[in-house]
């Protein structure tokens, strides 16, 4: 009877951890949006350019307003995807990147960290010269959505994901 | 027992699936919170979105509420509630001035080698504070301190202070004390010896050497050239130079009414990532203090070129330069070369800790060099190699173990030492 409950005990665990896995892998397949602020004058970005911006190495728009990069906070999957695809680095390197650029004057901080998709949204939504990434899911009225080499999130083609 | 096969398989797999999904690292926890805060403001959208529905809740809530005032309707409190939530959160993002980070930088280091007169033993290396402050949103200021032991005190240093004047990125403009961009090794890594491979600093630009100058004091314009993915950029300096002591910036003042000035151009193409290759060229007039016989001036040309690709799979710096003196008195001239080449890896393997690496360095200055070969200003030849290995013990530590074998002049014996330092920054 023990042997019995200790299996499916072990069961329902297994498949709990099955599940898990399989709806983390679900939102893997999600496309990443990036916004800005709906003034802001650029609709397509290169990936190229993309990092650049993402990396610090251009610090200004076209007009001459200073980028603000907002990116989500570790752990999140909009930054997984920002790391793998814009910065090839792990979370150690992204981290010791930045200590190296501030070190070397070439930035004054590292991008600023939000908690959640809504709080980047109402970052770029107030702030002219900012720019995001979130779930093509959460985009909302209010931010402009960037194309990646010439696609937008959902299309075929379309880098982030 | 196929049960536990089953159940072994099942669990492997989900561990499998799971993994493959997150980096090392990250909490699962953490992830879980963050997902929930996106469920919970899509959820708050939708109230916004829907008023119909929402005033039907909002009922609800006002029942179960005891905590909103009578004279407010539940429906204004709530709108009142995520408008503060939303400048909150706008508050978060955007950034503030002044908003000081602050770094610090710290190594020890144990050294011990076969040279006559020396003794083996642990030093305290230089402590380093870094800080960088957003003034405005075009304004910034940055700065370095160190403190280093001296044999009956520490002695404290500004090592960098600049404040930096924003019109894009086309043009920076700058003024202060800097490492001089001369070349890559010396804007790259600064005080801080976590920041580079090695222990060392290569011989042509260590601290305190006199090949090149390592410090600048003036002002400088830096920024991007349109040059789509080619990636140009330069950097163009004025400043005092070389003091009359000629390892030391003329931080109090010039030594002489000439400006030295300093012209740096660098490629970073964005289809090789990490790839910097630049040149640079040095102009300055040295007044020796104390004077040479005969009271003269030597003119300087310093022309460098330089190449770094630190992808660190591998990781490859090589830099040459040529230091041009002319005896202003005499008009002889003379050349001096150096140059190094740094190879490093980056191994796949636990993590990816481990960094092995090497360098050689050669240093030529002519016999007859009349202020390179003078005691007070010597710089001397060199043929040296450097092997080692780093560790990373956390994001922010690292071990390094190094072997170097140097040759100086012809009638000097060689010099094997060992070192081993532990670097980090906090």
């Amino acid at each position: 009877m023990a042997r019995t409950a200790t299996f499916w005990l072990r069961f329902t665990i297994a498949t709990m951890a099955l599940v898990g896995a399989t709806l983390s892998f679900a939102q893997t397949g999600q496309d990443v949006a990036v916004i800005v602020h709906p003034k802001n004058t650029v609709d397509n970005l290169s990936m190229a350019d993309l990092a650049k911006i993402f990396r610090g190495e251009r610090q200004y728009w076209r007009s001459n307003m200073p980028v603000l990069v907002l990116l989500r906070s570790s752990g999140s999957y909009e930054r997984e995807v920002v790391l793998r695809n814009v910065f090839h680095m792990t979370e150690s390197q992204y981290k010791q990147y930045w200590v190296s650029k501030i070190m070397r004057a070439e930035a004054t901080s590292p991008p600023t960290d939000l908690f959640s998709n809504g709080m980047a949204k109402e970052g770029v939504a107030s702030i002219p010269g900012s720019i995001a990434c979130i779930s093509a899911s959460d985009i909302r009225p209010g931010v402009k959505v960037v194309r990646i080499n010439g696609h937008l999130p959902g299309e075929p083609g379309y880098p982030l994901h | 027992m196929s049960r536990h096969i089953s159940f072994l398989i099942a669990l492997l797999l989900a561990g499998a699936l799971a993994n493959a999904q997150t980096t090392s690292g990250q909490s699962e926890d953490v992830k879980a919170l963050l997902q929930r805060i996106d469920q919970l403001e899509q959820r708050v959208a939708e109230l916004e979105a829907g008023k119909d529905t929402s005033t039907a809740h909002l009922q609800d809530v006002k029942a179960q509420d005891a905590q909103i005032p009578t004279g407010q309707t539940v429906e204004d409190h709530l709108s009142s509630q995520m408008h503060d939530e939303r400048s909150q959160n706008v508050r978060a993002a955007e950034p503030h001035y002044p908003s000081m980070q602050l770094h610090g930088f710290g190594d020890v280091d144990f050294s011990s080698t076969d040279e006559r007169g020396t003794t083996s033993g642990f030093t305290l290396g230089q402590f380093v504070l870094h800080v960088a402050s957003p003034l405005s949103k075009k304004v910034a200021y940055f700065g370095e301190l160190s403190f280093t032991a001296q044999p009956t005190s520490y002695t404290a240093d500004v090592e960098r202070s600049i404040i930096r004047y924003d019109y894009n990125d086309h043009f920076k403009m700058s003024f202060g004390r800097y490492h001089t961009p001369i070349n890559y090794w010396n804007t790259a890594y600064h005080h801080g010896l976590w920041l580079q491979t090695t222990i060392s600093r290569p011989e042509m630009i260590r601290f305190g050497g006199r090949f090149l100058p390592v410090h600048f004091l003036g002002m400088l314009a830096e920024g991007n050239i349109p040059s789509g993915s080619l990636g140009l950029g330069y950097e163009v300096g004025l400043g005092n130079g070389r003091a009359g002591t000629i390892s030391r910036a003329g931080d109090n003042g010039d030594v002489n009414s000439n400006r030295a000035w300093v012209g740096r151009i660098f490629a970073r193409p964005t289809a090789v990532r990490d790839l910097q290759i630049g040149a640079a060229v040095y102009r300055d007039k040295i007044t020796p203090i104390p004077a040479l016989t005969g009271t003269p001036s030597f003119g300087e040309w310093i022309s460098s070129a330089q190449i770094a690709w630190t992808h660190e799979t591998p990781e490859l710096i090589s830099e040459f330069a040529n230091v041009h003196h002319r005896n202003n008195l005499t008009g002889t001239i003379y050349n001096s070369q150096a140059y190094y080449v740094q190879l490093a890896y980056r191994l796949p393997w636990e993590s990816r800790k481990w960094k092995p690496y090497y360098r050689f360095e050669y240093t030529h200055v002519p016999a007859s060099e009349a202020l390179f070969s003078v005691p007070a200003f010597e710089v001397t030849d060199l043929v040296g190699s450097t092997a080692g290995v780093r560790f990373d013990i956390t994001d922010f530590a690292a071990f390094k173990w190094e072997y170097r074998h140097t040759k100086h002049k012809p009638t000097d014996p060689p010099v094997n030492g060992v070192f081993v330092q532990t670097a980090f920054t906090f």
